[in-house]
């Protein structure tokens, strides 16, 4: 658990209005960037803390600030992604809930650092729930003085508009995010360009996730270094790791970037049920390949966990208990993949069709080996072939469990 | 395109150069390099979707869109590698997986790109044992156009033509993943002036023509380049016909005429007239001479022209010009306009040589133009100033030659039928049956321009010549023979045909 | 018969056209507003949308069909959102969805015939720290149980 008393959550429902995030020193950053800080200095702060996105592709969120052209003449968006839809997560409704003003100060100094006026924040329509606190603190805000034409009587001005998703988790993906925002279905564009030259409505975009957002203040209020030093040199800063699953305390833990995947699960979720013990874990939400129990000391950081064949994505962990049949985890993923895919690219639009119809006749039909096999090249037919790593976010878990379970997966399914 | 930079790069181990701007399949297809692709046309924005173009670039980790890469100096492509061809089969699996075997019954068979592309890149041992989804085989989505939803691949060109080339929007993509399918709103379906283009491009057999439905095989087809005769425009056409089997002895019918890419005047498209233009060659036609307007099939040719020639020269050299008129028309081409210049002016001095011509509509703000004639410019670099006749200056005349059944359509009502009752000799030289027939002495059956060579001044000036795409039936020959033999008979020289 | 929004509606739609500098960007939420108000899409407001935002009606039936949250005919009064996906699931998810079809008499996807209640089984809420859970009409319950379940569902048949 981190000492430091700097936390991205308070811990009850309670503290979210702006009163109290005053009391926290909330707003503080925002101030001293936008009245003290040139916004190359912002920047160059958040790029020196090594932020890595937070959302699922860990892409440092300084530098893609850093692509966005000093001379545009086109109005500049920023798109918050606050479409979680990545199963096994859900920290950025626990921000949105409990702490909206960290949110919006973060998009406060990100936009005051690249010069962006209007921000849209993309809400997954399932968290319509929460939409009507975030417009009050957008409301709160506003009245303050910290959103609007003249925040903190500036020049710089900030709008915020809520925009609704509707049921679709591929518009977590920046591009089809874009595209929906602005009306049409929401399907990845071809990258080059990027968000950073064309991106909503045709102009510089940044897009950048909740929790991404919600932790710029603490980086401009205590700096890049001391960002840095809570987490690793690559990969700076504490995140929210959501625990889920057969544990006996699932919930949201703020730790160090770095710290053991098996810490998370045994220390602070305290572990398994008695008498139950872990068959496998999944540490960064559905499309991070699944780990098994002796690969559970990895380092919960970006390289690690990809150098571990894995990813860190969301952080969303998943414990999956002994007992559990896989075959019931590989129809879950492959429906998964199936109903979300959202059908612009050969390989994915048919590929988690073919895989699912091909999972859910051996599971209740039963199959063999050649089964397995044949959704293994069916996943690596989708794999680095597809418009978005949607793709990989299906055939690399697909691929794991069909590895890791075969013995399992073939006598389950063996008629 | 003399200012643009040109990029050097390597496709295939072959040294490529490209204008800066260009992609990897574009360039590597100008250098004879064929790359498979379904939702790429130069035409249409980048799509990248159909994932069939992937190729290796040297530098970069994954296959990448060759659709979608600019072109780089010093870029190594590789086309060919067994990364690339296992690439293309995944696609072509995923894509025959959920595609019905309607290869039998198929209008698009023998120029369908699945088809071709498993030819070229597969085969391989199918693996599909799941039911694919079922959807509908006949919607009808416009005029003239059906679509069969199961043999869509989703390249979404249909789609992506109706909203960035005709700017309508018709079409959509309905539902998401593999329950995706194209679609129209309820009572609102493809109309408009482009909509045959849907079939030309859609790469599979979904979008079909309807009057193309189950009527021939596309292996049967003659194509033909041609100029479209419709407008000013001159678009770039392929005419295509079967003449002999499986048609029955002798026939000739023209099934399709379909878009041919010209940079310079149409682009890649053509509008529905010109496509409804083959019912220009195949229907009403004049087959035979034809007397008061009723076949004479015991007439000769040569006899018959014998007649006219027989009749100008009945007219003596000063009263030709009061007493002989002629009626031109822009289809004919410039060669014909030349020839026609060169006998009837320049020889026999006429002065009553007028022209009718189809009346000029709107243009459609596309291709389209308000002319509606084909060689209006060339009429006028043959030295006409082409113009109908007042009714009373056909008064005097003696005879009257005709080529093109036009005249009676550009006078309201009958006005200008007892004028021309009224002339003595009437010779009609005409492709279609019309209402002149039975006020011509004789009709002389004429060619279309899809039947003959020559050449056309679009009404930007540029001049596009064409070769005869389809043999015109038995006993029916262009004006400009005609021209040509009349001279001959009456010993005069018509002058150079390539003047013009 | 055309469509017409309520008047409340009507000025909720165009004050959030006016937030997007493109008409087109408002048709989620315009979409929701209709929805709200209409309990689902009537067939004749997706030409009335069309026409608001000035695109063409095929615009506004490829977004009904994409997203999964918008309903196309009128569904229950109230909506049970079942999430079955891997946290919930690994917590019985599915022994809770067959829980509700049995005491329903419905499917997903189906609306119980005196129309009170429409089950919807859909993937990750996001709320995965409360498996098994759902949604009842957009608010989040969760964990439930068999007899938490069977509550709801007494909840909403007595309400109407």
């Amino acid at each position: 658990m981190v000492e430091n008393e700097v936390r991205l959550l308070p811990d009850d429902d309670g503290s979210w209005r702006l009163e109290a995030y005053l009391r926290q020193g909330g707003y503080q950053a925002a101030r001293k960037a936008l009245t003290a800080m040139a916004p190359e200095a912002v920047v160059a702060e958040v790029c020196g803390a090594v932020i890595r996105g937070r959302g699922g592709a860990g892409f440092p969120a300084g530098r893609k600030w850093g692509f966005i052209p000093k001379d545009a003449t086109r109005p500049k968006y920023l798109c918050v992604n606050a479409d979680e839809g990545e199963p096994g997560t859900f920290k950025d409704r626990l921000i949105l809930l409990r702490s909206p003003h960290a949110l919006l100060e973060g998009m406060l100094i990100a936009a005051f650092g690249v010069g962006i006026r209007t921000a849209f924040i993309y809400l997954r329509g399932e968290y319509a729930g929460l939409a009507a606190r975030l417009e009050e603190a957008i409301a709160e805000a506003r009245a303050a003085g910290y959103l609007g034409p003249r925040v903190l009587g500036t020049e710089f001005g900030l709008d915020v508009v809520v925009h609704p998703g509707a049921g679709a988790y591929i518009c977590g993906e920046e591009t089809a995010l874009l595209e929906s925002v602005e009306g049409r279905r929401g399907q990845p564009r071809v990258k080059p360009p990027f968000p950073a030259t064309v991106g909503l409505f045709r102009s510089p975009t940044v897009i950048n996730n909740v929790e991404t957002l919600a932790a710029v203040p603490g980086i401009i209020a205590h700096g890049a270094s001391w960002f840095l030093g809570r987490g690793l040199p690559t990969d700076g800063g504490t995140r929210l790791f959501g625990v889920s699953g057969a544990v006996r305390r699932p919930g949201v833990y703020e730790l160090a970037v770095g710290t053991p995947l098996r810490t998370i699960i045994e220390v602070h979720a305290g572990g398994p049920p008695v008498g139950r013990s872990i068959k496998a874990v999944v540490p960064g939400g559905l499309s991070a390949p699944i780990l098994l129990p002796e690969e559970l000391d990895v380092a919960m950081d970006v390289d690690s966990l990809a150098k571990a064949g894995s990813m860190l994505g969301s952080a969303g962990i998943v414990v999956i208990p002994d007992g559990t049949p896989m075959l019931d985890v590989l129809q879950v993923t492959a429906r998964f993949y199936a109903h979300e895919s959202c059908g612009k690219c050969t390989p994915c639009r048919i590929g988690t069709s073919w895989i699912f119809k091909t999972v859910d006749r051996i599971r209740s039909a039963g199959g063999g080996p050649e089964d397995l096999d044949l959704i293994l090249r069916l996943a690596d037919g989708i794999r680095g072939r597809t418009l978005c790593p949607f793709g990989e976010g299906a055939a690399l878990p697909i691929r794991a469990l069909v590895t890791k379970f075969r013995d399992e997966l073939e006598q389950a399914v063996a008629r | 395109m003399s200012g643009m930079k040109r990029i050097g790069l390597t496709i295939d181990g072959s040294k490529v150069e490209a204008f800066e701007g260009t992609n990897v399949l574009r360039a590597a297809e100008q250098a004879g390099i064929a790359i498979p692709h379904f939702c790429y046309h130069p035409g249409l924005e980048v799509e990248g979707s159909c994932r069939m173009c992937l190729v290796e670039i040297e530098g970069l980790p994954k296959l990448e869109l060759s659709c979608s890469t600019v072109v780089r100096e010093g870029m190594v492509v590789r086309t060919a590698t067994e990364r690339v061809r296992q690439a293309r089969r995944d696609v072509l699996e995923f894509l025959l997986a959920e595609h019905p075997l309607d290869c039998p019954i198929c209008d698009k068979a023998g120029e369908c790109r699945l088809q071709d592309y498993y030819d070229r890149y597969g085969p391989y041992a199918a693996r599909m044992l799941e039911a694919r989804e079922r959807r509908e085989k006949k919607a009808p989505i416009g005029r003239n156009l059906i679509l069969d939803r199961e043999r869509c691949v989703l390249c979404t060109r249909c789609v992506r033509f109706l909203r960035q080339v005709t700017k309508t929007g018709e079409l959509g993509v309905f539902e998401r993943g593999v329950r995706s399918e194209v679609g129209i709103f309820d009572g609102a379906p493809v109309d408009n002036a482009y909509s045959g283009n849907l079939v030309d491009i859609c790469p599979v057999g979904a979008i079909t023509a309807g009057d193309f439905r189950f009527k021939t095989r596309a292996w049967f087809l003659e194509r033909k380049p041609s100029v479209c005769p419709h407008c000013g425009r001159g678009c770039a056409i392929t005419v295509e016909s079967i003449k002999g089997y499986p048609m029955a002895n002798g026939t000739r019918r023209v099934f399709r005429i379909t878009a041919r890419e010209n940079t310079a005047v149409n682009g890649f498209w053509i509008c529905d007239l010109g496509r409804d233009g083959r019912h220009d060659i195949d229907d009403g036609r004049v087959t035979g001479l034809m007397k008061k307007g009723l076949p004479a099939p015991g007439l000769s040719w040569t006899k018959a022209l014998a007649e006219v020639a027989a009749a100008v020269r009945a007219v003596p050299g000063p009263g030709r010009a009061a007493e002989i008129a002629v009626v031109l028309n822009s289809r004919m081409t410039c060669e014909e306009l030349a020839l026609a210049k060169g006998l009837f002016v320049a020889s026999l001095g006429l002065s009553k040589v007028f022209f009718a011509d189809r009346k000029p509509g709107d243009a459609d703000g596309l291709l389209l133009t308000a002319d509606r004639v084909p060689n209006g410019r060339g009429a006028l670099a043959a030295g006409f100033a082409p113009r109908l006749p007042a009714p009373g200056e056909l008064t005097s005349v003696r005879l009257l030659l005709m080529f093109g059944s036009q005249l009676t359509e550009d006078f309201a009502g009958e006005t200008i039928v007892p004028a021309l009752a009224a002339i003595p000799s009437r010779f009609l030289f005409a492709a279609h049956s019309g209402p002149l027939d039975r006020l011509a002495d004789t009709v002389f059956p004429v060619a279309v321009p899809a039947e003959k060579s020559g050449a056309y001044i679009n009404f930007e000036g540029i001049r596009q010549a064409f070769c005869r795409a389809v043999e015109p039936p038995p006993g029916v020959v262009p004006e400009g023979d005609i021209i040509a033999f009349l001279a001959h008979s009456l010993g005069l020289n018509p002058g150079d045909p390539d003047a013009c | 018969m055309t469509f017409t929004p309520s008047p409340a509606a009507l000025e909720r739609i165009e004050k959030t056209i006016a937030l997007y500098p493109e008409k087109l960007a408002a048709i989620l939420p315009v979409l929701h507003i209709i929805q709200e108000s209409s309990g689902y899409i009537p067939r004749d407001a997706e030409a009335w949308v069309a026409v608001k935002l000035a695109v063409e009606p095929v615009r506004v039936r490829e977004i009904l069909s994409f997203y999964t949250m918008f309903r196309r005919a009128p569904g229950g009064k109230h909506t049970l959102r079942v999430c079955r996906n891997l946290s919930c699931s690994l917590a019985g998810a599915e022994d809770i969805l067959d829980f509700i079809k049995d005491k329903l008499g419905i499917g997903p996807g189906e609306t119980t015939p005196d129309g009170v209640i429409a089950l919807v089984a859909v993937e990750c809420l996001g709320n995965c720290d409360h498996a098994p859970c759902l949604q009842v009409n957009g608010v989040d319950r969760g964990p439930v149980t068999r007899e938490t379940v069977a509550a709801i569902i007494e909840e909403l048949k007595a309400h109407g």
